[in-house]
């Protein structure tokens, strides 16, 4: 039986420009099955980000509900926010963000510190989630002494360690080559496989939207059509296992 | 964010600005050590003036005294103020009042075999004179039930000398008679050419013993005590002696129980200016050293402002600092903050953030800055010292306490508007900042 986790309904966001009014998210109905890979693709400009912004609570809906779990996420205030953020959400940005002055490890623990998670558990979990990403032998490196793919794979860790049901990845190789680009993608599917999470990438690049099971064409701020992907997916648990010994 | 992580959160973030960090905290340490050394120099000074004050006497007690009046023999003013036994013990029944005892100042000599001493005695109640303040630098002070019992003048020592000896011999005190203080052979008499030729032999001199000596620091240290009973009881023999040789004493004829002066010991410091005008209101003269220490305070007390004034403006200015820093360092860190709140900081865990790194700053000032102002306050009193005067800084346990605990809110003061201002960046637009 298949589960709707995340429900968007009839969701609006209209910015000002002077005296235009531009809709970015143009009334914009979707849900998310539990444990689905759904990939929005679509030019810049087109809105897919900031559908993916109103997703994650990051911005406020014009109109609209945004329905996660049961909760509403457009009606939650900051603070309530931070705490769903805490307990139900990943993210992976296209720039890393990690944080400078940490090394990977303490990067990966972040969360779980917002979290309250005492010491040694977050560092054993952090450093299980290093070893899934094979960076375990980098963890106390700073993010200035790794590579692009490298800090990547720390950010995937940090947004995978807290296990959250559903993980938001925003042109998560944008900045990155095309091989690092297949080993991200690769790993990302592989992590949210293993716990059944709901994994939802926006980019611009036809190639990683093969990937996904289910491609969402954005244009506009409106949903342009829907292409499901019956072939088999591309990625394998050996696949990730092959990519960390390949790191090594 | 536990309370343990957001003090290594915050000390790392400070750590990886260490000059910037440095210089605030600089200004701390010079803006809390100027205010501690300033009001440092403001308690010494009211020490200082303390000490000295407290050698003149106590200032638990009120001296009273009978106005002096001219008119003594024509009985003009019938209710002039009187210092009897009825008086005395209304003074005694003065809420506060911890003791009470007349004085009776009188001249008589010491004996001791050759040697002379002539001295003031004062009397006083024996069970009072410890109460009272006086010290002694050896033996005791007077007690209850002490009967024909000294405390010897400071000046004892030195000031025996042999009477048949010329005066000009005795005058450059090259005499340097030893006495025993507590030998068994002191005697006193009120004849006063006693051991020279004229000399009186029907007055026999009374057996005394001394039980201490006057500490020469203390109060009224020139002068010998004895229990006002034996006092009164030689006065009343002087008197007797006289008028059977045919002597009239003018004008000091005293009536037994009437005094001209004494000593009020007051249990509680405040109460003292209370007392004093309650016993100005009966008619009586009475001052007290916390008249002086009172117009010592209160210009100490001005002093100590405007030091402190100066002291607060250079840690107004440190705070200006800290609020700088706090502030460059928000924009700078936008991304940073922007992150946190994306991976699920909440609002107060930034505010926490940003205010313990404040606070810390404030910390971190305020104890070096109290460990400066205990080498500034030793450094200036070895420079008083050497220039004869006395300690003119000191700094309680207290002072560097609050020292540390004032620049530390200084710091959470100071950081609060910028911790504010953090939690109000939106997590979108910092973390596309780059």
């Amino acid at each position: 039986m298949s589960e709707d986790i995340i429900k968007l309904r009839s969701l609006k966001k209209i910015y000002r420009m002077g005296d235009e009014r531009i809709a970015a998210v143009n009334n914009v109905s979707l849900n998310f099955e539990k444990g689905t890979v759904t990939c929005l693709l679509g030019k810049s400009g087109s809105g897919k980000s900031t559908l993916l912004n109103l997703i994650s609570g990051l911005e406020k809906p014009s109109k609209g509900e945004i329905i996660i779990h049961g909760f509403h996420v457009e009606r939650m205030n900051e603070n309530q926010l931070a705490k769903f953020r805490q307990q139900y959400i990943g993210f992976v940005f296209q720039s890393y963000n990690l944080l400078g002055n940490l090394t990977a490890l303490e990067n990966v623990t972040l969360p779980l510190i917002f979290k309250r998670v005492g010491l040694k558990e977050r560092n054993d979990r952090a450093m299980d989630m290093l070893k899934a990403v094979g960076l375990e032998k980098r963890a106390h490196h700073k993010p200035s002494q790794l590579s692009g793919g490298q800090q990547q794979r720390v950010s995937i860790a940090r947004a995978f360690v807290n296990n959250p049901e559903i993980v938001f990845a925003d042109e998560p190789t944008g900045n990155l080559d095309t091989k690092t680009t297949y080993q991200m993608m690769d790993l990302m599917m592989g992590l949210s496989a293993r716990n059944r999470q709901t994994l939802i990438i926006v980019t611009h690049d036809m190639e990683i939207s093969a990937y996904a099971q289910r491609i969402v064409h954005i244009s506009d701020g409106k949903i342009e059509n829907i292409v499901y992907n019956d072939k088999n997916i591309k990625h394998s648990g050996e696949l990730v296992k092959a990519q960390g010994e390949a790191v090594k | 964010m536990s309370g343990f992580d957001l003090i290594k959160m915050a000390l790392r973030n400070l750590w990886k600005r260490k000059l910037r960090t440095f210089l605030t905290v600089l200004g701390v340490i010079i803006g809390t050590a100027s205010i501690v050394v300033m009001i440092s120099v403001g308690i010494g000074m009211n020490e200082g003036y303390k000490n000295q004050i407290e050698k003149m006497g106590s200032l638990y007690v009120i001296n009273l005294n009978v106005p002096y009046s001219y008119d003594d023999s024509n009985n003009k003013n019938k209710d002039k103020a009187k210092l009897d036994t009825a008086t005395l013990e209304e003074l005694r029944q003065i809420e506060g009042v911890e003791a009470v005892t007349p004085m009776l100042q009188e001249y008589f000599i010491l004996i001791d075999g050759r040697n002379i001493f002539d001295t003031s005695i004062i009397g006083i109640l024996p069970e009072t004179m410890e109460l009272m303040g006086f010290k002694v630098s050896t033996g005791r002070t007077l007690q209850e039930g002490d009967s024909m019992a000294v405390v010897l003048s400071s000046y004892a020592r030195e000031e025996f000398y042999n009477p048949k000896l010329s005066w000009q011999y005795r005058w450059n005190g090259s005499q340097n008679i030893e006495i025993d203080p507590y030998g068994d052979k002191f005697q006193l008499t009120y004849d006063y050419s006693y051991g020279t030729k004229s000399m009186d032999k029907s007055i026999k001199p009374k057996k005394i013993e001394i039980v201490g000596e006057m500490d020469q620091n203390g109060q009224n240290s020139y002068a010998t005590f004895m229990p006002l009973g034996d006092v009164e009881k030689i006065v009343a023999e002087r008197e007797k002696h006289q008028k059977a040789a045919g002597q009239t004493n003018n004008g000091n004829k005293k009536k037994k129980g009437v005094y001209d002066q004494a000593m009020v010991k007051v249990r509680d410091m405040k109460d003292v200016e209370r007392i004093q005008q309650e016993i100005k209101d009966m008619g009586f003269e009475a001052s007290s050293l916390v008249d002086y220490l009172k117009q010592a305070q209160e210009t100490s007390k001005m002093l100590q402002m405007v030091l402190g004034a100066i002291g607060a403006i250079s840690l107004f200015v440190a705070a200006i600092g800290i609020a700088n820093t706090m502030v460059m360092s928000i924009y700078e860190r936008t991304r940073e903050i922007g992150v946190m709140k994306v991976i699920g900081a909440t609002i107060p865990d930034i505010r926490r953030l940003f205010l313990t790194e404040a606070a810390f700053i404030g910390l971190l000032g305020g104890m070096v800055g109290v460990i400066l102002s205990y080498a500034s306050s030793k450094i200036i009193n070895m420079v008083s010292m050497n220039m004869g005067r006395e300690t003119i800084s000191l700094i309680p346990i207290w002072l560097g306490l609050l020292g540390i605990v004032f620049a530390t809110f200084v710091g959470v003061a100071a950081g609060f508007f910028p911790a504010v201002r953090a939690t109000k960046l939106s997590a979108l637009a910092a973390i596309k900042t780059e």
